[in-house]
């Protein structure tokens, strides 16, 4: 992997190169929050945030897309090279790459690959940038504190300049492209990204013991914790909004109202709705709370592993922040894993 | 016809853009000025210029880049003509990304100190490129 160097004072001027390969999005402040959006001017782009409000899978798995539309004039046109638009994403953080990578195990590396997904996957072009965790932040517990791939340049703090990891030929392109505005790093730029990352692994103040929580989650089925946080629970369905893994969806005809002409309209859907386990004749799987937000933790946390290796969260901290009922991940699992004394609570007082 | 036609100039240097409408001006064009990007993409959108004759560094080293960016977002404002007119290669030689690079959305990209009679011929070219069906005048085709 190439290694190089941007001092901080050229980055304005790198920044205006990268329309040459597409819009670009870069984390912008709107209220109180911070959203991946097209800047105004250099000052707009944050290099520093502590996480977006929704995660850059907004780009790769729309809320609401059009798939394709039907008429009698052209009969069906598929959408899927609509789809494709060369975007940049500047300053995605590592744990958000992290939930691609995961994303892409569902759409682009299984046995159903998705075409809407992909060619919005093909079409970005992702240029990485480290934090500062804060007290929500559990990525390094997560093993998505660091990225090794799904970025095409990984920029690092490192003082007076960024060390930037070149991922991919596309990110060598953009090198190419921005002629001396790179720079040979040196040996002490390596000492310094040396210390720093030490330092950032040491600046998680929220850690999760992950070990044999699926096995854990087995044992604890049954468990009243899941009934106390069906209480607890307004299934509004904001930690699957924000969540960078969470890629349920729901597929709708709109139609005219002749209903010869319409479009195909996928949209995001949440295990939280009750609408979600629905089926044909009225039965619902999961119509009580508490069995939707079980579903949910054991979706991510068990299930996910015993398909992909791995659980689906990040530890990006959005679903915490968000939370209308204030519950925590951390604490949750916590509370299951015995960590935390049941006999204080309930655990809708823990959480 | 050239009389007609509306120029903005969007250049934080009052010196500069008073010599520049006033070179304008004496040939028969119809000019406003703004003084720095957000002003400027505010008189673009309600003045729907003929051609706009763009500086890069004003409030921030990079403005008039992203200025360009935006304007191209809006529709009424994607395929006006667009003259980038700066002296960032001089005073940023660190930076020497070509303009021909393909990232720059303008038709054209004039060095400052700047030429009176080489802008007035392009003023004149790219405006009256206007009475053409607009495609001919599309944003991101560069010119020179």
């Amino acid at each position: 992997m190439k290694i190089l160097k941007i001092p901080k004072p050229n980055l304005d001027l790198f920044m205006t190169v990268l329309p040459a390969f597409g819009e670009v999005y870069a984390p912008v402040k709107r209220g109180e929050g911070f959203v991946f959006a097209q800047p105004s001017r250099w000052s707009d782009v944050q290099m520093k945030y502590p996480r977006t409000i929704l995660p850059p899978k907004k780009f790769l798995l729309p809320p609401r897309e059009v798939t394709f539309v039907f008429n009698p004039q052209e009969g069906y046109r598929d959408l899927v090279a609509e789809a494709a638009k060369p975007i940049v994403l500047f300053g995605v953080h590592p744990y958000d790459i992290f939930g691609l990578n995961i994303l892409d195990r569902v759409f682009a590396q299984g046995k159903y690959v998705d075409p809407y997904y992909m060619a919005r996957r093909q079409s970005t072009t992702i240029i990485g940038v480290d934090f500062e965790p804060d007290d929500k932040h559990f990525a390094y517990s997560m093993n998505a504190d660091f990225v090794e791939s799904g970025f095409d340049l990984f920029f690092s703090d490192i003082g007076d300049a960024y060390l930037v990891l070149v991922g991919t030929s596309r990110g060598d392109d953009i090198v190419l492209m921005s002629g001396c505005l790179l720079q040979e790093p040196t040996e002490e730029d390596f000492a310094e990204y040396k210390r720093r990352s030490g330092l950032r692994r040491s600046a998680y103040k929220t850690r999760l013991e992950l070990g044999e929580l699926p096995e854990i989650l087995e044992m604890e089925y049954h468990s009243k914790i899941w009934d106390e946080m069906g209480e607890r629970c307004l299934s509004c369905g904001s930690c699957s909004a924000v969540c960078p893994t969470c890629y349920c969806f729901d597929v709708n005809d709109d139609l005219e109202l002749v209903g010869r002409a319409g479009s195909r309209v996928r949209s995001w859907d949440s295990c939280l709705f009750k609408t979600h386990a629905l089926v044909a004749g009225g039965e619902n799987f999961r119509s009580s709370r508490a069995s939707r937000i079980k579903f949910r933790y054991y979706h991510k946390q068990r299930g996910f592993v015993a398909e992909y290796g791995r659980p689906s969260c990040v530890g990006c901290g959005r679903c915490v922040t968000i939370c209308p009922a204030k519950i925590d991940i951390v604490t949750v699992i916590e509370t299951i894993r015995g960590e935390r004394d049941e006999s204080s609570s309930s655990v809708a007082a823990v959480v | 016809m050239s009389e007609s036609k509306k120029v903005l100039i969007i250049d934080d240097d009052r010196d500069f853009v008073n010599a520049i409408e006033s070179l304008l001006q004496d040939s028969g064009y119809q000019v406003r000025s703004a003084f720095n990007g957000r002003e400027g993409l505010h008189l673009a959108k309600t003045l729907r210029p003929d051609l706009i004759l763009l500086d890069v560094m004003m409030t921030e080293r990079t403005e008039g880049f992203f200025m360009l960016q935006e304007a191209r977002r809006i529709p009424e404002l994607r395929q006006t003509p667009v003259i980038v007119i700066s002296s960032i290669y001089a005073d940023q030689p660190i930076f020497r990304v070509s303009p021909e690079a393909g990232w720059l959305p303008a038709n054209l990209f004039l060095p400052k100190p700047l030429d009176p009679a080489r802008l007035l011929a392009e003023v004149r070219r790219l405006t009256d490129a206007t009475c053409s069906p607009v495609t001919q005048a599309a944003g991101g085709r560069r010119e020179s």
